[in-house]
């Protein structure tokens, strides 16, 4: 418990000197302050574009897409990835090609959401959707796989109903795998709406980053970057806190 | 029907969909130009496209000198000590949830819209997954090959080339792979967001003036890309086999790390 607080205290103390050093190349001049405003003004800035009602009106509608994508995508990846699951013939067809349409990059298609879904809401939550669902798929039939068969085996020789073993059995393996999917799916989902906001978009949060980028708006800009930053690493560390308190199920 | 067989046939389908649907005007040809159309259109314009290409080769290369160097040796330090590893990879892992595109624009401002921007942002892309990697690779070697040789009285720089090297190749690959395919991912977007050469600026300038075929045939260059880098590592790999001398275990535990966690975010 002591060590653990140590290295907590470490961590923070990191965090704290990165944006000291951050704070001093600026003030002192070795970096042009222009180029890298100090981290006391970017947090003022951050602080004062949040109580902006443009800006809460992006965040809002960054927000919406991506919970719109991932509560599309999470649904339906997860069906699919449990139908090849249990299924050892289609697992053999279709793995390697999941696979293949995993490892290929993406962002190249997002030029053909644009000529589809045109550059409004659809589009966005389409290439969240897009971007999000193969990783769901693979981490459900991992999850699948995970559930082990002596657990099975002992529960039905037990006489075990259908619904226990769905609830006492599968459940409780599958739990820890995907928490973890989902985590590692949100963050696929989070960068893949606001790279569509990026490119082409007449709002989201994404959007207005990078219209800071090319009117040379540092402060904003970096602001920005900081906002963004700590919401997902929030949102990562929150569902890790989860993770642990569900890892006495893991077997 | 094995299974092979099936895959293979899906394969030719949705490639003879391909050309077959937009054809028969199912898809307009704005959202999808038939195969032998786009092939066409990147034929046509050879020399623009071979021109991008060597650009963006250009920039994949530097940056994957930076990222690939920079996560393998970073990620030894971290991973085979153990106080750093201890302190500094959850910071890592949780660094890895910020998406990093964000970070393009600020690279914009500070250099420019060269060359030089993407390789920046293409570098800081592929480094964490690498360096991740690299660190779990490190951490799979079995202490019990350790123990063996320091009993037997190995010198630390024997440790290190006969045991901790030959272990953690295949974990390293696999992170090369990730961080390269992240590598030509960044170079791709950055050059698609805003740059003035390369592919991603050719299929960017294509969709603003709705030319698909053209669209088309930059995207299937980048994917020929892709699975060339795929395909060469995989290569290295198999070369490579030899050198495993990692446990059962050792090589689980890696496969737990690489499927899900270190792939590249779109």
């Amino acid at each position: 418990m002591q060590s653990g607080l140590a290295v907590k205290a470490a961590r923070v103390a990191i965090v704290v000197a990165l944006f000291a050093i951050w704070e001093i190349l600026s003030r002192t001049g070795i970096v042009n302050p222009r180029l890298l405003p100090s981290a006391s003004d970017t947090l003022s800035t951050l602080g004062e574009l949040l109580q902006r009602a443009s800006v809460r009106k992006d965040l809002t509608v960054t927000a919406t897409e991506v919970v719109t994508a991932f509560a599309l995508a999470v649904p339906v990846g997860a069906l699919i990835g449990f139908l090849i699951a249990e299924n050892r013939y289609f697992a053999e067809v279709a793995k390697p090609l999941l696979f293949f349409a995993f490892s290929i990059p993406k962002s190249i298609f997002l030029p053909m959401f644009i000529l589809v879904f045109g550059v409004g809401f659809s589009q966005k939550v389409g290439f969240g959707f897009f971007s999000t669902i193969f990783i769901v798929i693979i981490s459900t039939t991992t999850a699948v796989e995970s559930v082990k068969v002596e657990h099975l085996t002992v529960a039905r020789s037990y006489g075990a109903t259908p619904v226990q073993t769905a609830f006492r059995v599968y459940l409780p393996s599958m739990l820890p795998v995907l928490l973890e999917a989902l985590r590692i799916s949100m963050i696929f989902n989070l960068t893949g709406v606001i790279l569509a906001e990026m490119y082409a978009s007449r709002d989201g949060i994404g959007h207005q980053i990078a219209t800071w980028g090319e009117n040379f708006q540092m402060k904003q800009l970096l602001a920005g970057v900081v906002m963004i930053a700590a919401i997902a690493i929030a949102f990562n560390e929150l569902v890790r806190w989860v993770e642990t308190r569900c890892s006495h199920w893991r077997t | 029907m094995s299974a092979a067989t099936l895959r293979r046939l899906i394969v030719i389908s949705l490639i003879a969909l391909w050309e077959i649907l937009p054809r028969a005007g199912f898809i307009p040809e704005l959202f999808l130009p038939s195969l032998s159309s786009t092939l066409a259109a990147g034929w046509n314009e050879a020399g623009e496209y071979g021109h991008a290409l060597a650009v963006t080769l250009y920039e994949v290369a530097i940056s994957m000198a930076f990222a690939c160097g920079g996560g393998i040796l970073l990620g030894a330090i971290v991973g085979s000590l153990p106080r750093p590893r201890i302190l500094i990879m959850p910071m890592v892992s949780s660094l890895y949830a910020v998406p990093l595109v964000i970070l393009y624009p600020v690279f914009t401002v500070w250099l420019g819209i060269g060359s030089e921007s993407k390789i920046a942002f293409a570098s800081i892309y592929g480094f964490l997954p690498t360096m991740l990697a690299t660190a779990a690779g490190i951490q799979t070697i079995d202490p019990q090959l350790l123990l063996a040789a320091r009993s037997m009285g190995a010198t630390l720089s024997q440790r290190l080339v006969r045991v901790i090297i030959p272990a953690a190749i295949p974990t390293v690959l696999s992170g090369l792979r990730v961080g390269g395919a992240l590598v030509i991912v960044g170079v791709v977007v950055s050059e698609m967001l805003i740059s003035s050469a390369g592919i991603g600026y050719l299929i960017s300038r294509y969709r603003t003036i709705l030319d698909s075929p053209h669209v088309f045939a930059g995207v299937l260059l980048v994917l020929a890309m892709a699975i060339a880098f795929n395909a060469a590592i995989k290569w290295i790999e198999r070369k490579a086999a030899i050198w495993q001398t990692g446990t059962r275990a050792g090589q689980d535990a890696a496969g737990e790390v690489a499927p899900a966690a270190l792939q590249p975010a779109t």
